[in-house]
């Protein structure tokens, strides 16, 4: 041990140059950032082609430039653009980088050059997803999914072009880049803990984006082994998916492979892909509620105990994304009580955040906004999860638009909502100054009241039956006018939620410069990166002793402190 | 800021960082190869299965594999008794049993490929490409750090970590034939 405590001990990376600090940084403040604003500007664009599709069901025919194919394509984008590119790199890639050094009481990540490379492995697959604009014939239609045998078959947009296999590339380099930086993200949280961060005093946001971190690296190469093999298909014309397929009474090439096959790959990374996003979330919420409510985390070993659970229980739930598939009953019956038991720790953390309010000294701060709103939307979403868990009712709604409605309660709104909330928390620890609280609450009460309004009339539809993935809902009986009506509603809603949120980036920009100078520990939290040397804290982030931790990260309102607060790094005999 | 103490930390059981790095990440190759695999013996049940003879050049090149990790074996004792002739010897014959596997594996694409086993033809001949391709794509990986700890022993100077290095880059050698192991039984036996 002593030649490897030699050998870790070795001094800080001193950055070289302007260069070296901010844009080849190995510093992980940096590169969080870098992720950090890589992730809201490809987010940007996602959400700009939401609002090209809301255009067309609102009001169709109004673009002319927007027809089935484009429409398809900006289908695919936005879900793919969303999960993968912005929440999972901002989750992982921007809180994480910026906050496990930082919590843990470390200098920097375990392998600071790996983690940069990571960073640049992302930012090459955003590019390589973004130039599947550029090529001819566009990106692909295919659905985020991805199915063969249309993803891969002329007909659908961008498979007879590059579109397709720029896709699998893009996310075959953001596999490799999330793995570097995961395999970063678990070494340091196991190996870096500062004297005194026992496991079970990590801060709940670092258990959540290590778990989650878990999941990525266990579920990714199911995507990858999927994406390389349905590269393949396309390139090579094998035949790992392709069924025989005849086209225009010719037989193509392909034969006697099982499009069920992708499926089941896919989602075994697709379905804990959500927990990858909900858990940072669920980390983002629990330090919020704790320290805008000035009261400690109610029942903290239990809340690690079910995100463990959570992250266990997510790897046998997938094959609910494909009852109507085809699956033998008994299969069925296994997934929808795995799918349903899940909702027993989700509860629980649901229910200790709850607690934690009752009697608390709540200040309605902005990032508390965000946490209550979370809360009500992760419920919603959550209890129309129930729903659809269950293979009778599923079969009917499958493929309507109550799943839009479900899953962007369950997995876009709710860890947006907690993202929204981390960055108006977390945003004086960067830049040493506050955002506009008035900004702020004016950006929350659109952005939450808006989303509502878009997404519960949603449920209605999926009701009466309507497709999701519909270009056009003109030519159907059964859709009546009322649906048209609602869609015009929601797509007028849907561009004021839009357009609101560049308060939040006026708000960003302004306040780095004109924001109230926000001190080393503006809202009186107990973790450690409020309790740096510096604010922002700089390079190493420490002084040249490390911090020591006495205690856990919610002590609020300690019997006998005078302040409501005692943050970790304070022994017993220091209080006050 | 110039000296800093870093020492003052919870370990997780007393590994290094660079073990805790290499043990995730040969999990999450395992990971990789165990969905290769999956989808593999789920495809092969389907009726236009057809196995291809492996050729005999695997056996050699799994000699060469095992040799290799003979070698990193061999730096490894050099490294242990401070002996860095034997570290140098180990090393080097890795390296060179490392590439003789790497070439013998293209050598047997090509044979398959002349005789008439296309990589489209049969999803048998598909996996089996994919798959050798994977492991030698890890392997090659494997190069890459053995081509960064080569240069460091034959041109630096003395260096504490080393035996730490060697061994770390031994287990993912061994670890590389083991893969190999397991996959050339499934790939014989079905």
């Amino acid at each position: 041990m002593e030649q490897s405590s030699a050998y870790e001990g070795q001094p800080l990376h001193e950055p070289k140059g302007w260069w070296g600090r901010y844009v080849f940084s190995q510093d992980h403040k940096v590169i969080g950032l870098q992720y950090t604003c890589i992730a809201l500007a490809i987010g940007l664009t996602g959400m700009f082609l939401s609002l090209l599709m809301r255009m067309q069901l609102g009001f169709p025919g109004l673009f002319e430039s927007i027809d089935a194919g484009s429409y398809y394509q900006d289908v695919t984008m936005h879900g793919m653009i969303m999960v993968i590119y912005l929440l999972t790199a901002l989750f992982l890639g921007g809180f994480g980088n910026y906050l496990i050094p930082l919590m843990l009481g470390s200098r920097d990540m375990a392998f600071p050059f790996v983690n940069m490379l990571s960073f640049w492995f992302y930012l090459l697959s955003v590019l390589i997803l973004v130039s599947s604009f550029f090529v001819e014939s566009g990106p692909t239609g295919a659905g985020w999914t991805l199915y063969p045998p249309q993803s891969i078959l002329e007909g659908t947009p961008g498979a007879d072009g590059a579109g397709i296999i720029l896709m699998l590339a893009s996310l075959a380099v953001f596999i490799i880049a999330f793995t570097m930086g995961g395999l970063n993200y678990i070494t340091t949280v196991l190996q870096s803990r500062t004297r005194g961060m026992t496991l079970m005093r990590m801060p709940l946001i670092i258990w959540c984006i290590f778990l989650a971190t878990f999941l990525g690296l266990l579920a990714f190469p199911a995507l990858l082994v999927g994406a390389i093999m349905l590269i393949f298909d396309r390139v090579l014309e094998t035949s790992f998916f392709m069924p025989e397929i005849f086209k225009g009474g010719e037989v193509l090439d392909y034969g006697g492979g099982s499009p069920v096959l992708f499926q089941h790959l896919f989602w075994f990374f697709g379905h804990p892909e959500v927990y990858i996003i909900a858990l940072p979330a669920f980390g983002i919420i629990s330090e919020l509620i704790s320290c805008h409510a000035r009261k400690n985390i109610f029942g903290y070993n239990m809340m690690v105990w079910a995100l463990i659970a959570i992250a266990g229980i997510a790897f046998i739930v997938w094959a609910h994304h494909m009852y109507v598939a085809g699956m033998n009953p008994y299969l069925g019956f296994f997934f929808a009580t795995t799918t349903l038991i899940i909702a027993i720790p989700t509860a629980i953390k649901v229910y200790n955040w709850v607690i934690t309010l009752w009697n608390a000294n709540i200040r309605m701060t902005v990032p508390m906004l965000y946490c209550l709103a979370f809360l009500i939307t992760f419920l919603i979403g959550g209890l129309t999860g129930l729903f659809l868990g269950n293979v009778a009712v599923d079969v009917p709604l499958s493929d309507t638009y109550f799943v839009v409605g479900h899953f962007h309660m369950v997995m876009a709104v709710s860890p947006v909502l907690a993202l929204y909330g981390g960055l108006y928390h977390w945003y004086p620890s960067v830049t040493g100054r506050m955002l506009d609280d008035r900004l702020g609450k004016i950006h929350f009460w659109i952005t939450f009241v808006g989303t509502y309004l878009i997404y519960f009339p949603m449920h209605y539809i999926g009701f009466l039956g309507v497709p999701r993935r519909y270009y056009s809902n003109e030519q159907y009986d059964f859709i009546p006018q009322s649906v048209n009506d609602l869609n015009q509603f929601i797509t007028i809603c849907a561009l004021i939620v839009g357009a609101a949120q560049f308060i939040l980036l006026y708000n960003f920009v302004v306040s780095i410069y004109k924001g109230k100078k926000a001190g080393s520990n503006p809202w009186g939290a107990c973790t450690l990166e409020w309790q740096a040397l510096e604010s922002p804290p700089g390079h190493g982030n420490w002084d040249v002793q490390l911090p020591v931790v006495h205690r856990w990260p919610y002590d609020y309102g300690l019997p006998g402190a005078t302040a409501d607060f005692v943050p970790q790094n304070v022994a017993d005999e220091d209080i006050t | 800021m110039t000296e800093v103490i870093n020492n003052e930390k919870e370990k997780f059981m007393g590994l290094t960082h660079a073990q805790v790095f290499m043990y995730l990440l040969m999990t999450v190759i395992s990971i990789l190869f165990l969905f290769i695999t999956n989808a593999y013996l789920f495809r092969m049940n389907f009726a236009d299965w057809q196995s291809l003879p492996m050729p005999t050049l695997l056996w050699f090149n799994s000699g060469a594999l095992v040799l290799a990790s003979v070698g990193m074996i061999w730096a490894k004792q050099g490294a242990k008794s401070g002996n860095p002739t034997n570290i140098k010897i180990g090393l080097v014959a890795a390296g060179i049993f490392g590439t003789l596997f790497t070439l013998g594996q293209v050598t047997a694409w090509q044979e398959l490929n002349a005789v008439g086993y296309f990589i489209a033809s049969n999803p048998a001949n598909t996996f089996f490409y994919l798959i050798t391709a994977l492991h030698v794509m890890h392997v090659l990986g494997g190069m890459v750090a053995w081509l960064r700890v080569s240069f460091k022993v034959f041109l630096g100077s003395e260096n504490t970590a080393t035996e730490h290095t060697i061994g770390l880059l031994g287990i993912y050698w061994h670890y590389m034939l083991l893969v190999w192991a397991l996959l050339f039984s499934i790939l014989l036996t079905t």
